[in-house]
């Protein structure tokens, strides 16, 4: 694509830009600042604070350089060059502090504000206004994280463009006129968007403050490092700042490759759970009671424990690359045992194949181009919410956007849904691929068809569970022409099936049963003893609930909380004879617990996580990880030199080299059988279940204000029909029955939800929805009304006894 | 719903469907008036419901409601006076027309309902008619080169229950049957 270009002059320097660019970004480009305030790159132009004025030669009046695109030959004067220019500006700035409270010491954003900085290098210095100032009920509380001091606003429009533009969550708007105009939320009406952080980020002034940082500290006070978010794998870059080595704030960093600006409210305030209280420091081990002990003597004991024995291990999904392929080595080549997984859901056949040996290809930029998108089983802003501000910018450019799934989204201003019950997704697919039907999922084909290679298909781990779907999505992608992927929700789940902890695959995706490809790996790794692919992560708590394994690796996951189908976790737990835990924490794995190993949090990690595109980003560690935790590739390096083997790698750096080679993209996938069908679904009612953005997770502890605005009391989401058909009504309570268990939830009716299909979500507060499930995350359900005032409801406490199993 | 019922609720979903799918957001305008004409003004409720109707926040109504003058927010009479203020009608006089009407109205200090209810005045900028300054507007229609004199009787008019005839067309009977002109709707409510 040949793009036109054009010339002009600014401030006497010729830059050649791209038509259609506006003065201000040419001028940046010459490193000419021109002050702004409305302007945001992210953001179509408004043109609302008019300090960006500048001269255009032969025009007779002043421009603002943010909303007028360059045109050749252009000569432009900003007010380094333009006396006019710069007159305006300083105009401009009096008139917008005339009702500004200039109360910079009590405001959050003093030391770091445009408006200061900028009434600084291009303000009067003096203002002629002598009569009261406008003042305002301060402040207005948006929500629970987002506070509002209207006096300070300059009335830009950032905050409300963002809502508008970008997250669709159009809670506040300018309200009124002159010189009563205001941002405002309607009463009784809350900021719930889970991206309300960003405007607080955006707004050039302290008129927006975030409640966490209210008053909590200045910017000479605190140590700020780059880093990447922990909580999902959309991999958002975000700045660090740390007050006496504890994480006060986090912001979004800006890379137009992953997040653009922006941050999730999660990943922006869900930041306590390093510094929690709860956070064990030592390792432990347990003779009478747990008790504190050095590395040397837990690895002692453990060394003993699996001597010849039957060992297995769990992750979850937030160990970094480095330390998931440490992981995989330590399993295959000290332990000899395949057993080992990071996943929660069904086998994704060839699907997860390709996305484990990197070669899916779909990145943010790819979904931002795309022409047209299908989501299948993710519900992208619960999930991954970055990919969901992606998806929705490539909505806004055009590309038609379709959702096969079980319940409506928040894509749905912008995309067809197409909802169904678990079991009719293959079949869904099916008729996207002939793309000859003229119902949704035939126009979704169709659509894909089109759009050829700038066609997506995003596949959520959710879809893995039901029938025959990852096959007939990837069936799909080949038969359109599509790009297709997988999206895992927690943050290095790719990084962790990149490298290796999986029962059947090697890193780099090499399944171990392929003798060519175990070969490459045995290159590096020498001989694998035991290449007879292993037990998935249920197959393995059925293993410990039957007492084939001797010691169980509970590796960052805990899974009573995780597992879908609590009772197993359970029966696994109590039948094991061992338990090593390695976390932050012991959480509700406390009874349990035979060793705890102290890790560091991602705040104290070198090392990389990988987003859902493939895309490796570095953590660097930012404050020393407290007590004697170490890094878990450490603790497993340390924990083979104690078995009497040898990972062979002393330094991180060594470590990465073996790595890198072993998970370069590949050039292809040896052929995948078929994924066996699981066993149909049943007639009746069938629940569902994800988890929500914000959750009763382990990394959201100690959130209480992202809880106190975003998070929802467990619920059960029902169609109407199905809710006539069960005499429930909306607001009502229902009981729940399913083969592994029940709960009494509230109820809502709605007819955004499949017919046929019960939602609840995995884990609010008053539902552990595990307890609910045999296995995977959907499952048959009965309902009826509750008629007591309360019965039983299914939740962790259920799930766990008190007394300590021997 | 508690504005929108009835044969109301059918003659806002008519409204909606004047505009092309997906561009329900264009009938914000009409509801509204349409509510103005219910409750003699847009209450808290009609906003609500609006947003309800449209699938809008109730703040994306709101930022619409609060922006225009002819959507009423506060307690309104049964007929509004606005009186030009802007630079030709001032030049002309406005202020003394407005200070009569405010007298003739009975309206306390400070604030713009009568006392009995029958007259919201308020100050507005330029209606546009500015070559017949000072323009007084009663319920939308306007009544050109008034004089303070001129505006008493209109206002006596008013509050003995008549509806004196504009300069130009015909007056609506009240606020809340102009406000159902606005919203496009022909005859009386069903
Ligand atoms: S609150 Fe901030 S971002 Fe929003 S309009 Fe005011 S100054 Fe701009
Ligand atoms: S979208 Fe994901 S990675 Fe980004 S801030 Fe939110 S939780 Fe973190
Ligand atoms: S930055 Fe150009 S008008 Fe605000
Ligand atoms: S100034 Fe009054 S109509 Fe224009």
């Amino acid at each position: 694509m040949s793009e036109d270009l054009v010339t002009l002059t600014i401030d006497g320097k010729e830059v050649t830009v791209p038509a259609g660019t506006l003065i201000i970004r040419a001028a940046e480009q010459l490193g000419i600042e021109i002050p702004r305030f409305c302007d945001h790159p992210m953001l179509d132009p408004v043109g609302a604070c008019r300090q960006c004025y500048v001269q255009i030669e032969g025009q007779p009046k002043l421009f603002t350089s943010c909303t007028t695109t360059v045109a050749p030959a252009m000569v432009v004067r900003t007010q380094n060059t333009s006396d006019e220019a710069h007159t305006a500006q300083v105009a401009n700035l009096e008139f917008l502090l005339l009702n500004h409270p200039l109360d910079c010491p009590i405001c959050d954003r003093g030391g770091e504000c445009p408006l200061q900085d900028q009434a600084l290098a291009f303000g009067p210095g003096e203002s002629r206004y002598r009569e009261a100032k406008r003042v305002y009920e301060k402040p207005l509380h948006l929500s629970a994280l987002v506070n509002l001091d209207r006096e300070r606003c300059v009335l830009c429009a950032r905050c409300t463009r963002f809502c508008d533009q970008i997250s669709g969550d159009r809670f506040i708007e300018l309200y009124a006129r002159g010189a009563s105009q205001q941002v405002a939320i309607a009463p009784g009406e809350d900021f719930r968007s889970p991206f309300s952080g960003n405007t607080v980020q955006i707004c050039p002034v302290g008129a927006l403050t975030a409640t966490p940082y209210r008053f909590v500290a200045r910017p000479f006070d605190l140590s700020t490092a780059d880093s990447v978010c922990p909580h999902c794998s959309a991999g958002c870059n975000l700045k660090i700042d740390m007050r006496r080595g504890e994480v006060v704030r986090q912001l979004a960093r800006d890379n137009l490759e992953v997040n653009d600006g922006w941050a999730c409210d999660k990943g922006r305030f869900a930041f306590g759970f390093p510094d929690s209280p709860d956070r064990i420091t030592t390792p432990l081990v347990r003779d009478h009671g747990l008790e504190p002990a050095s590395f040397g003597e837990v690895f002692g004991r453990i060394a003993e424990w699996t001597e010849g024995k039957r060992v297995a291990f769990l992750s979850g999904g937030r160990l970094t690359d480095e330390e998931s392929y440490a992981l995989s080595k330590l399993a295959r080549t000290v332990f000899a045992t395949n057993d080992l997984d990071h996943r929660r859901h069904l086998e994704g056949g060839e699907l997860e194949l390709l996305w484990a040996a990197g070669l899916t290809g779909v990145t943010y930029e790819r979904v931002e181009r795309a022409k047209a998108i299908v989501l299948v089983g993710l519900d992208a802003e619960q999930e991954v919410p970055i990919l969901h501000l992606r998806i929705r910018k490539a909505a806004r450019r055009g590309a038609k956007v379709f959702v096969i799934h079980h319940r409506r989204t928040r894509l749905h201003d912008v995309a067809t849904h197409i909802l169904c019950r678990p079991d009719e997704v293959a079949g869904l697919l099916a008729e996207l691929a002939a793309g000859t039907s003229a119902a949704p999922a035939g126009l979704a084909g169709a659509a894909l068809r089109e759009a050829g290679n700038d066609g997506v298909m995003l596949i959520g781990a959710g879809a893995l569970d039901r029938p025959g779907a990852a096959d007939a999505s990837l069936a799909a992608a080949s038969a359109t022409g599509a790009r297709i992927t997988m999206v895992s929700r927690r943050a290095n789940d790719h990084g962790a099936l990149r490298a290796g902890v999986h029962p059947g695959l090697l890193p780099g995706g090499r399944p171990i049963a392929v003798p060519e490809d175990r070969a490459e790996v045995e290159l590096v790794w020498g001989q694998i003893p035991n290449y007879r692919p292993g037990r998935n992560a249920r197959q393995i708590l059925e293993a410990c609930a039957r007492r084939e394994i001797d010691v169980l690796f509970l590796v960052g996951v805990d899974p009573l909380r995780d597992f879908p189908d609590a009772a197993l976790a359970l029966r696994a737990l109590r039948n094991v004879p061992r338990k090593v835990v390695q976390s932050l924490e012991l959480g509700s794995l406390e009874p349990y617990a035979d060793a705890f190993l102290p890790a560091a949090a991602f705040v104290e990690k070198d090392g990389h996580f990988t987003t859902w595109e493939g895309r490796s980003q570095r953590l660097k560690p930012l404050r020393p990880a407290p007590g004697i935790a170490l890094p878990e590739w450490e603790i497993f390096a340390s924990l083979a030199l104690a078995c009497g083997s040898d990972l062979g790698f002393e330094t991180l750096e060594e470590l990465q080299e073996e790595l890198g080679g072993l998970v370069a993209a590949r050039e292809s996938v040896p052929d995948w059988p078929p994924s066996p069908a699981p066993p149909p679904m049943a007639q009746g009612l069938e629940l569902f279940t994800y988890p929500l953005l914000v959750d009763e997770g382990r990394l959201s502890e100690g959130a209480a204000r992202l809880k106190a605005a975003l998070q929802e009391e467990a619920f059960v989401e029902v169609h109407p029909q199905d809710a006539a058909a069960t005499g429930l009504a909306a607001g009502g309570r229902a009981i729940l029955r399913t083969e592994a268990g029940q709960a009494e939830l509230p109820v809502r009716v709605t007819e955004h939800i499949a017919r046929g299909t019960v939602f609840v979500p995995f884990n609010q507060p008053g539902l552990a929805a595990n307890t609910l499930l045999s296995g995977t995350f959907a499952t048959a359900v009965t309902l009826e009304p509750a008629h007591a005032a309360a019965g039983p409801s299914g939740g962790p406490a259920d799930a766990q006894p008190e007394e300590v199993p021997a | 719903m508690a504005v929108f019922e009835g044969a109301t609720l059918a003659e806002a979903r008519a409204i909606v469907a004047r505009y092309p799918a997906g561009r329900e957001r264009s009938s914000v305008m009409p509801l509204l008036y349409l509510g103005q004409s219910i409750e003699g003004r847009v209450t808290r409720e009609a906003l609500r419901e609006v947003a309800e109707l449209l699938g809008l926040t109730t703040a994306e109504i709101e930022s619409v409601a609060s922006f225009y003058t002819m959507i009423r927010l506060r307690p309104t009479g049964t007929h509004v006076v606005t009186v030009c203020t802007n630079l030709a009608c001032a030049l002309r006089g406005a202020k003394d027309v407005y200070e009569a009407a405010h007298r003739a109205s009975d309206i306390p200090h400070g604030a713009e309902l009568s006392e009995d209810g029958v007259i919201s005045l308020h100050e507005e900028e330029c209606m546009g008619a500015c070559e017949r300054a000072p323009v007084v507007a009663i319920d939308f229609a306007y009544h050109d080169e008034i004089s303070p004199a001129r505006v008493t009787e209109l206002i006596q008019a008013l509050r003995r229950g008549e509806v004196p005839a504009p300069s130009r067309g015909t007056a609506p009977r009240d606020f809340r049957h102009a406000s159902r002109v606005l919203a496009g709707l022909e005859g009386d409510p069903a």
